[in-house]
């Protein structure tokens, strides 16, 4: 459901017409239906992100949110349903077949993203991680690296600043030549956060930050989230099972169960919602 | 009037003439970074400036008199020109595989076709071989003459062109599939090639498209197993040099040539965006194209251009020998190739040069000595040169036995065989039990007080059980891909 859609009805399960979305909405999907066979991961979702905000979306395992995550990609293609990125259509029709960007083609448009279970590049240095991150925006060609063009060199020579400016975001700075793989779990979630900021992102995707924190860690990361909202203008979409981490720092938050959206509202309006603590918790729980 | 001139602060300059500087000046800067080095890496320079200096030095002091003194003195003997030339052709083509295999990790077991492309482009372009036509330019032979003769100098970027060219035409569709798969059609583009070289000797054929009408009888395209003799050997008009088989040592230094611009060329890609990009798709393809890189352009890009290295090797083959025929490109060649690249030290440029040259001296000095000697004792015992490739395979066991890794390691690869067992994994491993027990403390105080759950999610045990069948598929994948 939209956030310009009073109330929480269920959205109808038919394509709404292509609306321009607004220029506040960042991510627009509508009607975002994902099957696996039988299986109906994703039904019908309907979502959206506003620029600037934090965004969570929740659910018990299962419900579909890593799946929902991996569509706004272009990792998975939808079955059926519109996904728009900052005015582009991510998932889009060619000869009447639904067909999405490829992954590599939306980090060009700008979402970064990290991954439940880390994945760094384990023998690449830390500084070499965010380095491949800036990728997509370098220019230099193959006979650019062979023949090491003064374009090329000046290219990395900023790649390389800039690296390391967001090494020292993160607070990797003095770890930048050791590998990926030898930094304590903490640094490499942070890592993995740099990696993804590498790529200009408009949107940054978290997908369970704090896993395996513990609680002052888990206190670290979320002002640090929030840091990257204000200083860096980013808007940010939080997978997370620590429900203390997303009342404390999500704008909005959706919750989703069996591929459906069940709620949508402020913290405290789902925290009340019915559906959610019977999603949650099992028929009768909500009465009590 | 008055022109403010603004100094500009840019290092690296613009267009040609600031990579011409560039290049003199990191030309120029050779002493000084060598003082530097020397002072850094005291044992490591000297070690390798001596490497360097024997290299160069070798075939001049070989053919004066290491060859007499290494027959009469020496107890194993020395490679002789044309092995040090083999050295470096093998050099060059284990450099380019290892630009496939070791940087991008995609494994190619059909190198060789490469490596006969680049062959024959010597031979249809250096040789009598179209002998109805005549074109000869700047070439080492007279105007007049029947056949296609360039030379050497223009065939090189040529063969570099078509077989970076099929590198990209066999990639382009092949490169989607992964591991085992991709090995098996590269596999199958090696057999393809040779066969296709050895039978298009006698071709008839008589095509009618509409109007017009193609057709040709008995034409001896490739030479069919006689192959093509003889070939242009490549030529240095001023300083009048002809680099053929007969020419002692003055080969050598033209393959030393090349193997140098091929290992500057293969050392500048690895430290560039591509070779970040090339190690990202090893490490983690997925990860890799979420963050921006074209996974199947890369992967294409590293494919065309290890070929190319295959095709200058392929030329400077033919062009030195002076004939090519199929039998030269068999799928032990790529084999050979392959082994050269894994015993050295997969991934490390000087670790799979190692591995060239010892491989050539072992299969083409080492074993053929070793016969001989062999047959003065016993006459009877078969001559091992003829089992080269079981040998190569018994040092291989060892080598995956004793250094899996290689002579000189990558120093990810030697990372990844250790296993890495640092203090950090160490750590990293007992945060994830940490974690799972912390799940299990939650789901136990959910059981004990439900009123608490939303605060503290954890997957409630009732509902996990109650759909855990349903929704197990999409579980399943969550695991397996992200």
């Amino acid at each position: 459901m939209s956030l310009g859609e009073p109330g929480g009805q269920p959205a109808p399960n038919t394509l709404v017409p292509a609306a321009p979305p607004g220029h506040d909405l960042l991510v627009w999907s509508r009607a975002v239906t994902k099957r696996f066979g039988g299986l109906v991961a994703v039904n019908s979702v309907d979502f959206d992100i506003p620029r600037g905000s934090i965004v969570s979306l929740i659910g018990p395992n299962g419900a579909g949110k890593t799946t929902f995550f991996n569509m706004i990609t272009g990792f998975y293609t939808p079955t059926s349903g519109e996904i728009v990125f900052d005015g582009r259509p991510i998932v889009f029709k060619q000869r009447n077949r639904l067909k999405s960007l490829r992954p590599h083609e939306v980090a060009a448009l700008g979402i970064g993203r990290t991954f439940q279970n880390i994945r760094l590049f384990g023998t690449m240095t830390a500084l070499d991680n965010v380095r491949l991150g800036a990728n997509v925006h370098l220019k230099s060609r193959w006979w650019d690296a062979a023949l090491r063009t003064p374009g090329m060199l000046r290219e990395e020579a900023e790649n390389r600043e800039s690296a390391m400016a967001l090494l020292r975001l993160v607070n990797l700075e003095d770890r930048a030549h050791a590998w990926a793989r030898s930094l304590p779990y903490g640094d490499q979630r942070r890592l993995e956060i740099a990696r993804a900021l590498a790529t200009r992102p408009k949107l940054l995707l978290l997908d369970e930050p704090t896993a395996g924190m513990n609680a002052s860690e888990t206190r670290d990361m979320t002002s640090f989230i929030r840091r990257l909202r204000s200083e860096l203008n980013l808007t940010v979409l939080l997978i997370e099972h620590d429900m203390r981490v997303v009342m404390d720092i999500s704008d909005r938050v959706t919750v989703l169960d069996y591929g459906t959206v069940i709620a949508e509202g402020t913290p405290d309006e789902v925290r009340r919602n019915p559906k959610v603590i019977e999603a949650y918790l099992g028929r009768g729980a909500a009465d009590t | 009037m008055t022109t403010l001139t603004v100094k500009d602060e840019d290092p690296y300059g613009h267009g040609i003439g600031g990579w011409l500087s560039h290049v003199g000046e990191v030309v120029f800067g050779i002493p000084d970074t060598y003082r530097r080095e020397l002072k850094l890496h005291r044992r490591r320079t000297i070690s390798l400036t001596v490497l360097v200096v024997l290299l160069v030095t070798y075939p001049v002091l070989n053919s004066a008199f290491l060859a007499t003194f290494s027959r009469n003195v020496f107890p194993l003997p020395l490679p002789d020109d044309t092995v040090v030339t083999f050295m470096m052709i093998f050099g060059i083509m284990a450099i380019g595989l290892n630009i496939v295999a070791g940087f991008a990790g995609l494994l190619d077991l059909g190198y060789v076709a490469f490596y006969a492309l680049g062959a024959y482009t010597a031979a249809f372009l250096a040789s009598s071989h179209w002998d109805s036509i005549s074109i000869v330019f700047l070439a080492n032979v007279t105007p007049g003459f029947p056949g296609i003769h360039l030379p050497f100098w223009i065939i090189v970027p040529l063969a570099i062109l078509v077989a970076g060219t099929f590198g990209a035409l066999l990639g382009a569709p092949t490169l989607r599939l992964r591991g085992d798969y991709l090995a098996i059609v590269t596999l199958g583009f090696g057999e393809i090639v040779p066969v296709v070289f050895r039978n298009l000797a006698d071709v008839t054929f008589d095509f009618h498209i509409g109007p017009i009408t193609i057709a040709a009888q008995h034409l001896n395209l490739t030479g069919g197993p006689l192959g093509i003799n003889p070939i242009d050997a490549p030529f240095l008009p001023f300083a009048n040099l002809t680099f053929n088989a007969s020419a002692g040592y003055a080969p050598v230094y033209l393959g030393l040539f090349l193997l140098l611009i091929a290992i500057l060329f293969a050392r500048n890609l690895e430290r560039s965006r591509i070779g970040r990009a090339w190690m990202a798709i090893r490490e983690d393809e997925l990860a890799a194209e979420m963050m921006g890189v074209n996974t199947l352009r890369t992967k294409l890009l590293a494919f065309a251009l290890g070929a190319s290295f295959a095709g200058v090797a392929g030329s400077l083959q033919a062009s030195y020998l002076g004939a090519t025929t199929s039998d030269f490109f068999t799928f032990s060649t790529s084999i050979l190739v392959l082994i050269m690249v894994i015993l050295g030290g997969i991934g490390n440029i000087w670790g799979v040069l190692l591995g060239a040259i010892a491989l050539v001296y072992v299969d083409k000095t080492f074993l053929p000595y070793v016969g001989q000697e062999l047959q003065q004792i016993a006459p009877g015992l078969p001559n091992p040169a003829q089992f080269n490739f079981l040998f190569f395979g018994l040092i291989l066991v060892a080598m995956m036995r004793f250094r899996p890794e290689g002579f000189l390691p990558n120093r990810q690869r030697a990372a990844e065989f250790a296993g890495a067992h640092t203090q950090a994994d160490v750590e990293a491993k007992v945060d994830e039990i940490v974690a799972v027990d912390a799940v299990a403390e939650v789901e136990a105080a959910i059981e004990a007080d439900p009123s608490i759950a939303v605060d503290n999610l954890g997957p409630p045990p009732g509902q996990a059980e109650a759909s855990g069948d349903a929704r197990a598929p999409e579980t399943i994948d969550e695991e397996r891909d992200l």
